[in-house]
């Protein structure tokens, strides 16, 4: 097997993850928080109706593929990226990288994976991976939400860097092509707090941000009359617990990232405010764990009369509440 | 959250956790997921009661096999117009088993492409005895005692070989 010699490390969430370890791979000595912090990957939003999601949704992390995009403008790193049409093609230009020694991301729809378990697997086009090596028609995978390597056939890897759809991967492929020698750290951790303060707290729409929070502790309460049944609003329920926890965030939907971003940044910008608030974030993240629990208790127990989901909303508002005094004083250290 | 809450015993879909370490800095942690290692069953009880709820449409003609694997895969009908390359017009028609009528080979490869099944699937549906009742063999992903299905693609695009041995 052509095997490069690439370090498999889990991440909290695979874009991140993938940026730090082709990084890493690179010899530039940065953690996952500082990834996720600096690319400015946290956020809100709310989708009550879109074309592509058959059940409102969330999100709590900026738009796929925006963290590789900002990283190359705040660190001056500089990423070589490939799209294709034909899947012939965009397998051949991945064997090529791989017979070079040159570890490549991959974006893929989660659901072709076939090493992940059956309930994990969902159609979603913005999963990140690093292929690492490969023989006959088998690839050596990377992929941070597991502890060792995992291998995959190349059918499925291209049914995954092909499947059609919202975001789709269109066989995109990244790698590292260069890291410059001076790196402004401060700069770019001050740019990237600015932009996540900007995101909560300043775009003018009505579904993103902490507006994004409001409108969800509103728009739950409406969830009863769009599901199929009560089987189906206790699975959507439970899906609160599996995008805040679950699908690769760190834990309370990267909240607490994003507070161990701010207490490296505090040592990095020297500033002890950063420190006092990135504990108040690690608080405000329990808080969302709160959230999550009781979504998956009352989902299982289909505890789900109005009582039970206004009290959820309630939840989420006071998280809302929270955040944005959060977020001021925030942007008032930089 | 101390290291020492956030720890979930879950060898089954692990993942990593940032957490307050006893010296007070904040770092990741593997731990495991909390709703797999304590909410799995209800999981599969619900996917379950949907697939079968499902077939029974399936059986009595009220929905297409489209519909069928539309739902149980969480997908809107623009979504599956996109990822099958279909006019979202013609994927409306296919839902209906009338309109289904009406659908290519091609087209039938295509959707197969999209829901991962293999193409024989979307004709037929394979049941297994386990406990005493039929069960769809897609949920149950060879999880019973006795009897595994295995169904190979063909290097022919339209044939599938299903296999059906029982348990050694």
């Amino acid at each position: 097997m052509t095997e490069l010699d690439f370090k498999h490390k889990m991440a909290a969430h695979c874009e991140s993850g993938t940026i730090t370890s082709l990084l890493n791979f690179g010899g530039l000595d940065i953690t996952e928080p500082l990834v996720f912090g600096i690319s400015g990957g946290i956020f809100f939003g709310y989708f009550h109706k879109m074309k592509s999601f058959a059940f409102p949704t969330f999100i709590v992390r900026n738009k796929p593929g925006q963290m590789r995009v900002d990283i190359e403008k705040r660190l001056g790193v500089k990423f070589k990226t490939y799209a294709f049409k034909d899947p012939a093609s965009g397998m051949t230009a991945l064997d090529d990288l791989i017979d070079r020694k040159i570890p490549t991301a991959c974006q893929v729809d989660f659901f072709y994976l076939d090493y992940v378990p059956s309930w994990e697997r969902v159609h979603i086009n913005v999963h990140f991976m690093v292929v690492v090596g490969r023989q006959g028609t088998r690839y050596l995978i990377s992929d941070a939400y597991f502890p060792k390597m995992v291998e995959l056939e190349a059918t499925s890897l291209q049914k995954g860097r092909f499947a059609g759809g919202e975001m789709s991967p269109k066989g995109f492929l990244y790698h590292l092509d260069r890291i410059p020698t001076e790196i402004d750290m401060k700069k770019a951790v001050e740019r990237g707090i600015r932009k996540a303060c900007f995101n909560m707290l300043k775009i003018p729409i009505p579904f993103l941000g902490i507006r994004g929070m409001r409108m969800f502790s509103r728009k739950i309460l409406e969830w009863p009359a769009i599901a199929r049944d009560t089987e189906h609003l206790s699975h959507e329920i439970m899906k609160i617990n599996i995008l805040l926890e679950d699908q690769g965030t760190g834990g309370a939907g990267f909240r607490y990232i994003y507070a161990t971003f701010l207490q490296q940044a505090s040592e990095i910008l020297n500033k002890s405010e950063l420190r006092d608030l990135s504990a108040e974030l690690m608080l405000i993240g329990d808080g969302w764990r709160e959230i999550s629990l009781f979504a998956a208790r009352i989902g299982k127990n289909r505890d789900l009369g109005a009582e039970k989901l206004k009290q959820l909303g309630d939840m989420i508002r006071d998280r809302a509440d929270v955040e944005e005094n959060f977020f001021r004083k925030l942007s008032k250290t930089v | 959250m101390k290291e020492k809450e956030g720890f979930v015993d879950c060898p089954d879909q692990q993942m990593i956790l940032y957490v307050e370490k006893d010296d007070g800095k904040y770092g990741p942690i593997q731990t495991g997921s909390y709703l797999t290692a304590n909410y799995l069953d209800d999981f599969f009880l619900k996917k379950k009661n949907l697939e079968s709820a499902l077939r029974d449409q399936l059986i009595r003609g009220s929905i297409s096999v489209v519909k069928y694997f539309m739902v149980l895969e969480d997908l809107t009908l623009s979504e599956l117009a996109a990822r099958a390359a279909i006019r979202k017009s013609r994927v409306k028609k296919h839902l209906d088993p009338s309109g289904f009528a009406e659908v290519t080979a091609a087209e039938l490869s295509r959707y197969a492409g999209v829901f991962n099944v293999p193409l024989a699937n979307l004709l037929q549906v394979v049941l297994i005895k386990n406990k005493e009742q039929f069960e769809s063999a897609m949920i149950l992903e060879n999880r019973t005692d006795h009897l595994e299905v295995i169904q190979d693609q063909t290097e022919n695009p339209y044939v599938v070989l299903t296999k059906i041995s029982e348990r050694t």
